[in-house]
Formats: C-alpha cells, sequence, structure tokens
C-alpha cells in the first residue's frame, strides 16, 4: 500500500501562491530583451538594405528609389539578424510581440531625406 | 497460442509527443513483433541549405524540434566554425554550455512530466511542467525567447549573462532542487510506478552495444558513453564529469538516470557559473568554407549523442548539412525493446526512449 | 579521452569487410550520409572507438549498388532507407526494407535535384575556382609588369566575381563618359566667350572630327 508520498506539496500549494496567472486579468510582465517585433528609426536609416539580405526569412523589404523600408511582422522569425547586421543601429526589438490579426499586414515606413548638414556635421 | 492480430498505434495517440507509426503484431496481449514507420514531419530542413547561407541556416537549424531547440543551433554552430578554423571565446563557450545544460533540464522536466502522463499519473505530469515553466522563464530573461533561444550564432553567443542574472539563475535553480526532490522521490519509490516500469522493456548491455545505441537510453544499460566526458568547450574545465549509468536496462532505470541528470545538469552550471571567465562572447566570421572543406561533430543532446557533418563548396551557402538525431539511432533498440512486452506497456516504453520524431526527419 | 575525427577515402568493394573489421575490433556504429557531387554521390560512414571518430568517405556513381550493413549493426537500416528515398541510392539487402516509402516524398530523391538558386551557386563557385586558377597559372608564367595598370586591372576583374566585376566595369563606363561630358561642357563656355566666325569655324572642325572618329569606329567594328 503505497503513501500519498506528494501530500507534502499538495498541502503546501493550498497556502502557497498559485503558479499560475489570472491570464487576462492578469498579465505576466515582458521581461526587457525579450524577443519581441522589430522598430526602426527611420531618421538614422540611410536605406542600405543589408537588414533585407540578412533576414533568413525575408521578412524584410528596402526600396532605395521610393524611400521606404517594410516589414512583414508575420513572417519575421524574431532572430534579432538584422539588428546585429544594421550598419547605423537603427533597428531595435521592442519586448511586445506582434498581436493576434485577423489579416495579415505589411509595415511600411517612409525613410525621410537625411538632411546633407546634420549628415556632414 | 493465440492468433496473431496486427494493431496500428498511432500516429495520433494520446501518449506521443510527436507523430510515429508501429505495427504491432499482437497475440494475446503480447506484442510479438512491430514495425515502425515515421516520415510524417519530414519537412526537407536539409535541403534548405541551398538557399540560406551559413549565418542564416542556424535559424533553421534550430526549428528542428523545439525541445531540443539549443541543442541543434549549438552543434550546428560548432560544426560550422570546425569548417572555417574559428575559435570561439572562452566565455561564449561556457555561455553555450550553461544554455545547453539549462535545456537539459528543461527536456528532462518535459519528459518526466511525458512519462508520468503515460501510465495516468497527471498531477505529476502538472508538477514536472510547472518547474519546467521557472526554467523557461530564465530562458525568456536572459536570451529573450522561451522555447527557440535564438542565442548562439557562428563565432560565439548573441547575448551576454550578466552577474545579476546568472545569481538569479542559481537562486532558480535552488529553489527547483527541493520541490523537484519531492517529485523524485516519487518517482522512484513509489510502488505504483514501480508497478509499471520495473523489468518492463528489459534491454542488457550485449544488445544496446550490438544495436549502437545512444543517450540515457543506453546509459540506463550500462553502456559508459557520454559525449561529455570528451571535455571539450567548458566541459573540459569541470573538475569531475562521470556519466550516470545504471545496470537494470528497464523503464525504472531509464526514469532514474534522467532523474540523476537534472541534479548533475544543475551542479554543472553552478561549477562553471563559478568559474566563468572574463572577455569576448563572439569572434566576427568572414568569408567562406572553402571548397571541398568537411568537417564532423558530436554533441550530448538530452536524448543521446548527435553527429553533425557540414561541407563546403566555397560559397556562402554550405553544400551538405546532416544532422544525425538520437532518436533515429536508437529506433533499432526501440523495436527490439517492444518484442515480447505486454500490450499495456507498449506505450511506456516507447517514451522511455524519448522520442523526438521531428529530429529524427528533419 | 580526448575527441579527434578524421576523414578517409574507402572503395565501395572493401565497404562490409571493412564493416565486418569494425565491428570485430569494438568500434561503435555513429552513422550512414550521403553527400550529392558533380559526379555522383559520396557515401560517409561513420565509426567511433575511445573518442576517435573515424568517418570514411565513399564516393560512388548515381546507379551503382551499395551492400547493407545492417546484418552487422541493426541501426543502421534507417540510414540505407533515408539514403535510397532521398538521394536514390540502390542499397541491397537491408535488415527491414521500407523500399522506398520511408519518407512520402512526392519527388523520387528529392536531395539529387537541384534548385536554381544552388544551381547559380555551384556555377559561381565554379567560375571564381576557374578564375583563380587562371590568375595563379598567369603568376607561375611571370606576367610583365609593363601594362601593370590595366593588366593589373583586368585581372583584379577577372578574379572577382563576375557580378562585382560587372559592376565596376558599368561604374568605369560612366566615370569616363561624366569626364567627356565635362570636357565638352567646358569647350562650349569657351566658344561662347569667342568671337562669332571664329566659333563657327571650330564647330565645323569638331564636327569633322568627331564624323571621322565615328567612321573609323564603325570601319574598325
Amino acid at each position: 500500500m503505497g503513501s500519498f508520498r506528494l501530500g507534502g506539496m499538495t498541502l503546501g500549494s493550498l497556502f502557497k501562491k498559485p503558479e499560475t496567472l489570472l491570464y487576462p486579468l492578469e498579465e505576466k510582465p515582458a521581461p526587457a530583451g525579450l524577443k519581441g517585433h522589430i522598430v526602426n528609426d527611420v531618421d538614422r536609416c540611410i536605406l542600405c538594405g543589408i537588414c533585407a539580405r540578412v533576414c533568413p526569412a525575408g521578412a524584410l523589404a528596402v526600396d532605395k528609389k521610393a524611400r521606404t523600408w517594410a516589414i512583414d511582422p508575420f513572417r519575421c522569425v524574431q532572430c534579432a539578424s538584422c539588428v546585429a547586421a544594421c550598419p547605423k543601429d537603427c533597428l531595435s526589438m521592442d519586448p511586445s510581440a506582434t498581436p493576434v490579426a485577423a489579416k495579415r499586414f505589411e509595415v511600411v515606413r517612409e525613410v525621410p531625406e537625411q538632411p546633407k548638414e546634420a549628415a556632414a556635421a | 497460442m493465440g492468433k496473431a492480430t496486427v494493431i496500428p498505434f498511432g500516429p495520433q495517440h494520446p501518449v506521443l509527443p510527436e507523430p510515429l507509426h508501429l505495427d504491432l503484431v499482437v497475440e494475446d496481449e503480447t506484442v510479438v513483433d512491430c514495425m515502425p514507420q515515421i516520415g510524417f514531419v519530414h519537412r526537407g530542413l536539409e535541403k534548405l541549405v541551398e538557399t540560406r547561407d551559413y549565418n542564416q541556416f542556424i535559424y533553421i537549424a534550430e526549428r528542428i524540434c523545439g525541445i531540443c531547440a539549443m541543442g541543434h543551433s549549438l552543434g550546428y554552430a560548432e560544426t560550422v566554425e570546425e569548417l572555417m578554423g574559428v575559435e570561439v571565446p572562452k566565455r561564449a563557450e561556457y555561455l553555450r554550455v550553461i544554455w545547453h545544460e539549462l535545456s537539459r533540464i528543461h527536456s528532462h522536466l518535459l519528459w518526466l512530466g511525458l512519462a508520468a502522463d503515460a501510465f495516468g499519473f497527471e498531477s505529476m505530469f502538472m508538477h514536472c511542467w510547472r518547474l519546467r515553466e521557472r526554467i523557461l522563464d530564465i530562458f525568456e530573461k536572459t536570451t529573450g525567447g522561451r522555447v527557440i533561444l535564438s542565442v548562439v550564432k557562428v563565432g560565439g553567443v548573441a547575448r551576454d549573462i550578466d552577474a545579476g542574472q546568472m545569481s538569479e539563475i542559481l537562486a532558480t535553480l535552488e529553489g527547483i532542487k527541493s520541490d523537484y526532490g519531492a517529485l523524485m522521490r516519487t518517482l522512484l519509490t513509489d510502488s505504483s510506478i514501480k508497478n509499471r516500469t520495473v523489468g518492463v522493456g528489459a534491454i542488457g548491455y550485449d544488445d544496446a552495444v550490438a544495436l549502437s545505441m545512444v543517450g540515457p537510453f543506453a546509459r540506463a544499460s550500462a553502456v559508459n558513453y557520454d559525449v561529455r566526458s570528451f571535455g571539450r568547450g567548458a566541459y573540459g574545465d569541470l573538475a569531475d564529469f562521470q556519466p550516470i549509468l545504471d545496470n537494470q536496462g528497464d523503464c525504472y532505470a531509464r526514469v532514474k538516470v534522467r532523474c540523476l541528470e537534472v541534479l548533475q545538469s544543475i551542479d554543472i552550471i553552478a561549477e562553471l557559473a563559478a568559474k566563468m571567465p572574463a572577455g569576448d562572447i563572439a569572434v566576427p566570421v568572414k568569408g567562406s568554407p572553402a571548397d571541398g572543406a568537411q568537417a564532423s561533430n558530436v554533441l550530448e543532446q538530452p536524448r543521446g549523442e548527435c553527429y553533425y557533418y557540414a561541407r563546403g563548396n566555397g560559397t556562402k551557402h554550405l553544400d551538405r548539412m546532416r544532422m544525425r538525431t538520437p532518436t533515429s539511432q536508437n529506433l533499432a533498440g526501440m523495436a527490439t525493446a517492444l518484442k515480447g512486452c505486454d500490450l499495456a506497456d507498449v506505450n511506456m516504453i516507447i517514451l522511455t526512449i524519448d522520442p523526438c520524431i521531428s529530429c529524427t526527419e528533419r | 579521452m580526448g575527441f579527434r575525427q578524421d576523414f578517409e577515402p574507402l572503395a565501395l568493394s572493401e565497404l562490409h569487410g571493412f564493416a565486418e573489421s569494425r565491428r570485430a575490433e569494438g568500434w561503435r556504429y555513429v552513422q550512414t550520409l550521403a553527400v550529392l557531387t558533380e559526379e555522383g554521390v559520396d557515401l560517409v560512414y561513420s565509426f567511433m572507438k575511445d573518442g576517435h571518430l573515424a568517418n570514411s568517405v565513399v564516393s560512388i556513381g548515381r546507379d551503382a549498388v551499395v551492400p547493407s550493413i545492417s546484418d552487422l549493426f541493426l541501426a543502421a537500416f534507417v540510414f540505407e532507407n533515408e539514403i535510397h528515398d532521398l538521394f536514390g541510392v540502390t542499397v541491397e539487402g537491408i535488415a527491414i526494407d521500407f523500399e522506398g516509402s520511408f519518407y512520402q516524398l512526392a519527388n523520387e530523391a528529392p536531395m539529387t535535384i537541384l534548385s536554381p538558386e544552388q544551381a547559380a551557386a555551384r556555377e559561381k563557385a565554379r567560375k571564381v575556382a576557374a578564375a583563380k586558377a587562371a590568375k595563379a597559372a598567369k603568376e607561375a608564367g611571370g606576367a610583365s609588369d609593363a601594362p601593370a595598370a590595366e593588366g593589373g586591372l583586368e585581372a583584379k576583374l577577372a578574379a572577382m566575381d563576375p557580378e562585382k566585376a560587372a559592376k565596376v566595369r558599368a561604374a568605369m563606363e560612366a566615370k569616363a563618359k561624366k569626364e567627356a561630358a565635362a570636357k565638352d561642357a567646358e569647350l562650349e563656355e569657351r566658344l561662347k566667350a569667342m568671337d562669332p566666325e571664329k566659333a563657327a569655324k571650330v564647330r565645323a572642325a569638331m564636327e569633322a572630327k568627331a564624323k571621322r572618329a565615328v567612321s573609323a569606329e564603325e570601319g574598325g567594328e
């Protein structure tokens, strides 16, 4: 006849804080450094296209003539290769994940012209 | 002597983590023969080396399997570094091993939960996975991902663990130890579990060697083989590493070996954290692998020894990348263990080889 | 116990005997894999003993028949079925033979089908190797230094990969055109400042020169 070996743990769990969260009433705070989604600081972007070449999922598209930088957030696998490869450090990972959506969409950002004095300075 | 019937097992079965099909030839509740069949999750990932260069392919290597994700990215990176003659800094080696041992703990906890669920002990399953969640939280804090870590790259690692995070990791592991001790005592001494596992699916030492088995599956049959004892990378700096062996060779022995390996991994992490050197975490890797260069590599994943092979062709795309996972090596052993057992023990025996079929088929 | 690995070639006819000797000496069987090459398929058999990982490479043609080693090492049946399904290699005598339905594939021997990217990559690698070999031969032959600037540039272009070489050439042509345009603009400025009659004479002379240059080029073509 076996004894109730998990008795100690079971009794203790009546009084301890539960391991689970009452989601969606409580949400776990996302730790800093969580790979959520890619954000581009367009004021520093030079449209070199290195990020689009490095991406293993083909999620980025850079159009130099039209001055746009586009990302398909649903193709992105959050590997952060583009963040590491960007020569101007304008890409970064924001710790909040892309929310669930009913339709796929692309995020297109217009990259403003770099003012010549600022570039020279 | 009854009539032989063929019972199909899988590919969808509540006890299987991944799809595997078995045709069991059964005579009066005893399995006489078994024919395994895989191929349900063949994704042809090895062919993707043609379209992804060697830096991008690491993200595909990670996604071969969710449980062994860290192991595959580590093995791939080590193989390409061997191919191109890159030497990784010491701190990066230590960080890789710490994450890999954490991955081993999470994989064994996952497996212990599944094994308990296989014979109906669902609350044990919940407790094991509750402890596993704490390991996944460590992964999230240090690497940014819970299951697919994306932290190893060719030439080193992408992120560092600072002193504060390291002490948090060690504190979490200490906190797991007391709860885990209670679970382990239950798994190893409870009579209902012993009734289901002792003497079931036994494989002797000679059979284990003849069938070339690897991993805890083989170590439970007293085969003394663990890649970590070669002392490569940060494993060489461990004071003393002895693989955990057991000579019964039945399901109970396999459960025991995996339980003890979790404790061994916690000790390894504590030892490496104390000895961690300062330095760079990556070296830049330029150029491409030489034409016709070949390299092979072995790594001790939670399920056993995993073999990697890479061949270059002078361009940034590898010519061939091959991962031979431990489960494909153990399939022959599993087929042998199933012969002569009761039909009710089939789940337990299949689970004790820790099948990771998505790794097997890539 | 250290770890070391090496690659040794092996002939197909010796394969089964080799596997037998490995088994007799107590080596552990690790794996079998296949690699697609220009000539056919390379099979790599790996065995391990005491930390020494010995890989043996067997080069065969696409339609060679390989003896199975699953009678000696049962664990090999998984890999032999796999290389039969993915590479179309015929393996004879597999212990548990699935005869082509190990993986349910849409195409026969999919790893031997070269995708356009892989074909392009191999072409590029071949060109780079050929250019490198040509450069090495030229250096060995002792090319003179006199046309160093032009010759050196040409050699550099040949050694670079074709895309980049085309880009460099295009850049050079654009630069030359821009210089010519700048020269023309300067001449126009000077003509405007000159006396109108003299300007007309200079323009006529220039047009005649241009016509002669064009006919010479066409004659040369």
